[in-house]
């Protein structure tokens, strides 16, 4: 590594009341997975005895694969988009910087099933195709059509982070690199590529998480995997539920201290956000890249807000037509979208909160805790988010423990909602941490600042970026999330995506593509927001 | 630079605005009702009295909520409902024991109902309510009772199945003339509740050779009876089986463009079971009392007229008459489920269920 980092404090040891909140916060994140084990525990359940079986081992295999296929693809594709809308002249980067984001926000439950509807055989693209006499005959399912969906819907996860770390890396050495006769492409692999690739693996890691806990999207593309194992399971052999739970959990903690080894071997960059950012003109590569951009967003954004708009429209207009009416109002989704904003702003803002002490810990303290807190926020991803509600519900009533003080409240939703989505923050606010090069401490200390005058003058606005970008991945995702909201919300708060569910289980499809099309409209108006603001102050 | 984090500034911003929204609004009773839940109750609105009751409905929002409405409207007691799968809402019942707030729990499939009861979560029904339906539409120790039936039946496409074609039996398909052209929806809690009705009613070898015979007959699998009756409307798969209700609503929701319709099994073959929505307390409501109204409420005459005509299901109050588009269940093979026998058997029928490998198809 080449570029010039700051010493780290080696040494210095974090304030006290760092190390008491990350000990704090590791607690609360740590209750889904000790509800797992209690489980376990509890019921005459076997995990090791499962493991054994092919019933169990097959299914997991399938987990595997497609998770590592997911990775894999999303950490290509994240890192590809990142680069082509910060860094070069392909056309309309702003339009794309807004797009290419919202997939977060689709509920993979209809998000799949929008997919479905829109390619696959009878649907749409196949009509459109039909009509100028192509017959296809081709079906997104399985393996292949799983990893699609999956890919299309969790590449944000690493495009985000990378394009807030690339927005941040100082432009002297590209330059350099450039004056000395590097092309773009050796420039990337030799100077940018080691400085992102922290954060490339952050994101990488919760693509892989994200996809072994993944119910909605792998049960309609018709592929066994772990979680379709444990979900047939609650009613009928609840222990076996349990115990498979336990196995996926076991899976994101190797997963997550695999990830923590291999970042920590690699160094870490500073940089400051002093120089301006060096843009690459791609020549004749414009137009290609131009076409993978819209390749992705056509595919990722496109095609299913064209289901969710056929839905709506097609519902509207029957419902005009004398058809069915429509059971929702103005009113009732105004109402859900207000919830859905409410509830999915304050969870972004707390879960960045609260991940930013263990963020410090590990990442200016190397902390031995923080790395423990840390592992416990990321794994606990993996968990399927309606164990997170019943571990919820087991420990506030069942035991007595806080007991009826926060049932049903808002604030107790809010905190369900961080625990499920910290770890999304986790990842980038470390790499955030991580670009404040120490020597600004000691500056900001040798002139005398007081360590909160120096964090909020210092690592604040250099943080900045990052920690946005923390709150738009949170944000988007806490408001397509399902089993939280359904379970852990107030009595009659609901949100977009609990109208959404309740409406397409039922196939009420006009009402369920009605919010959807709210929900996706309302996220693009958040995801411009974040970047248009972050654009202006540049 | 000034300003660290202004769109954090800025979002916090909305955050305040919406959260003064939110204050300014407040709930308002309606005078009287319009819409769906005025053909159920169509007088003035009585005040709230303060009585309340909290439901935990496995049954969907759009299919409660004019009920419940009009239920609040005529009584004036308060509902209170958290909506979510059956499934989910007896897991939340299980791990919230005797401190649950709920006092009324609606099953859209019989499982969940069975679990629950199974662990002694469940309260005895009055008299009175249990006997506003046929013996075989209530539990015999008196812990749940139907209040409407969703019959299994077999959806096919248009287009790809002829009228002569169309099976008798769900036997019929283990033949060649359907290899690969059949959907079945083999994890889904409702097949779950069937599958182990047909274990009871013809041994658990007939039904076991019935599931391995469909699977070496590349049925294919599907993650519900939504997805199946979406997959034949488009022609993905031939012919699937689901519950009856699904098809009226998919083809209430999208008219003539969806190319599937319902084709029911002779009257006496298991696959035309009829699968019952069901009512039951919880062990510890204190508020019996409203509890026991609702369920009398939802099996009354308005409410049994409300689900057959305006949901396509089957009324299961004595004397209500099914809606003139739904086929008339045949009177002697009616198969309803003893859900009493479900709870334990669930889990033979999933262990049958996994072995037979469907869920890979």
């Amino acid at each position: 590594m080449t570029v010039p980092t700051a010493t780290t404090q080696s040494g210095a040891r974090a304030p006290w009341a760092l190390r008491g909140a990350g000990v704090v916060l590791a607690v609360a994140f740590a209750f889904p997975g000790l509800y797992v084990v209690w489980r376990n525990l509890s019921t005459d359940a076997d995990p090791i005895g499962l493991l054994g079986s092919s019933r169990t081992l097959a299914p997991l295999g399938r987990t595997l694969q497609l998770a590592v296929l997911v990775s894999a693809a999303s950490a290509a594709i994240g890192t590809a988009l990142a680069w082509l809308t910060t860094r070069t002249d392909v056309p309309l980067r702003r339009l794309w910087r807004t797009l290419l984001p919202i997939p977060l926000v689709f509920p993979t439950f209809i998000g799949a099933a929008a997919f479905i509807r829109t390619l696959n055989p009878g649907g749409l693209a196949n009509d459109l195709l039909n009509s100028i006499g192509i017959e296809r005959t081709f079906e997104l399912r399985g393996l292949f059509g799983a990893w699609l969906v999956l890919t299309l819907f969790t590449y944000p996860y690493v495009y985000l982070p990378v394009a807030a770390r690339l927005q941040r890396l100082a432009g002297s050495l590209e330059e350099s690199a450039r004056v000395l006769g590097d092309t773009p492409g050796q420039t990337f692999r030799r100077i940018v590529l080691p400085q992102i690739t922290s954060a490339i693996l952050a994101g990488t890691l919760l693509v892989f998480l994200y996809t072994i806990s993944d119910f909605g999207a792998v049960q309609l593309m018709r592929y066994d995997t772990l979680t379709r194992a444990i979900n047939t399971n609650y009613l009928a052999r609840p222990s076996v539920a349990f115990a498979l739970s336990l196995l996926l959990l076991l899976l994101a903690v190797a997963v997550v201290i695999g990830e923590r080894t291999v970042t920590r071997s690699s160094t870490h960059a500073g940089s400051a956000r002093s120089t301006r950012l060096v843009q690459y003109r791609l020549g004749a590569w414009r137009w290609p890249s131009a076409a993978l951009v819209v390749l992705v967003a056509l595919l990722a954004v496109g095609a299913p807000l064209v289901a969710m708009l056929d839905w709506a429209g097609d519902g509207i207009i029957r419902a005009t037509r004398d058809g069915r009416p429509l059971t929702v109002d103005a009113g009732k989704v105004f109402e859900a979208a207000r919830h859905t904003l409410e509830s999915s702003v304050l969870a972004a803002l707390a879960a960045v909160a609260a991940v930013l002490p263990i963020a410090l810990l590990v990442g200016r303290y190397r902390s031995r805790s923080g790395s423990f807190s840390h592992a416990i926020v990321i794994g606990s991803f993996a968990l399927p988010g309606i164990l997170i509600a019943l571990a919820l519900r087991f420990w506030t009533l069942r035991s007595g423990f806080a007991g009826e003080l926060f049932s049903d409240s808002k604030a107790l939703l809010i905190f369900a909602y961080v625990v499920r989505f910290g770890s999304l923050a986790m990842g980038i606010t470390l790499v955030a941490v991580q670009s404040v090069p120490d020597r600004f401490h000691d500056v900001g200390a040798t002139l005398g600042a007081g360590r909160l005058r120096r964090f909020k003058t210092i690592d604040l606005p250099l943080m900045a970026p990052g920690l946005l970008a923390a709150v738009g991945l949170v944000l988007l995702s806490t408001m397509k999330e399902l089993p939280i909201s359904l379970l852990i919300a107030p009595i009659g708060y609901q949100t977009l995506t609990t109208r959404i569910f309740s409406s397409f289980e039922e196939s009420f499809v006009a009402e369920a593509g009605i919010m959807a099309v709210v929900l996706v409209a309302m996220s693009g108006v958040l995801s411009w927001f974040l970047v248009l603001r972050r654009a202006e102050h540049r | 630079m000034r300003h660290p984090l202004p769109s954090l500034r800025l979002l916090a911003a909305t955050l305040v605005l919406v959260a003064f929204a939110a204050a300014c609004g407040g709930s308002n009773i309606p005078e009287s009702l319009d819409g769906v839940a005025g053909d159920i109750y169509g007088g003035d609105c009585v005040e709230l009295d303060g009585r309340q009751v909290t439901i935990y409905s496995g049954r969907s929002e759009n299919l409660m909520d004019p009920v419940l409405s009009a239920f609040q409207c005529e009584t004036g007691i308060e509902t209170a409902v958290r909506y979510d799968s059956a499934t989910n809402l007896a897991l939340t019942l299980v791990e919230e024991g005797d401190r649950t707030d709920a006092d009324v729990f609606l099953s859209n499939s019989p499982g969940p109902i069975g679990f629950l009861n199974q662990r002694d979560l469940l309260g005895e029904l009055q008299a009175d309510v249990l006997s506003l339906v046929e013996n075989q539409h209530r539990s015999d120790d008196g812990h749940w009772v139907g209040f409407s039936g969703r019959k299994r039946v077999a959806v096919y496409n248009i287009d790809a199945v002829s009228a002569d074609e169309l099976p008798e039996s769900v036997f019929e398909l283990t033949g060649p003339e359907w290899r690969g052209r059949v959907a079945i929806p083999g994890t889904n809690g409702s097949f779950l509740d069937w599958f182990t009705v047909f274990r009871a009613q013809q041994g658990d070898d007939v039904a076991t050779q019935w599931l391995n015979d469909m699977v070496a007959n590349d049925a294919k699998y599907y993650a519900n009876n939504r997805s199946i009756v979406d997959a034949a409307g488009r022609g993905e798969v031939d012919l699937g089986l689901v519950n009856h209700y699904y098809n009226y609503q998919e083809a209430a929701a999208i008219g003539e463009d969806h190319r599937a319709l319902n084709h029911d099994l002779a009257g006496d073959d298991i696959g035309s079971l009829l699968i019952i929505t069901a009512a039951t307390i919880t062990q510890n409501t204190d508020r019996s009392s409203e509890a026991h109204e609702l369920i009398r409420y939802l099996l009354s005459e308005p409410v049994q007229r409300y689900y057959t005509d305006e949901t396509f299901e089957y009324p299961l109050a004595t004397g209500v008459q099914p809606a003139g588009i739904l086929p008339p269940l045949n009177a002697s093979g009616t198969a309803t489920i003893d859900f009493d026998a479900l709870g334990g058997g669930l889990e033979a029928s999933l262990e049958i269920i996994e072995a037979s490998g469907i869920a890979n198809q």
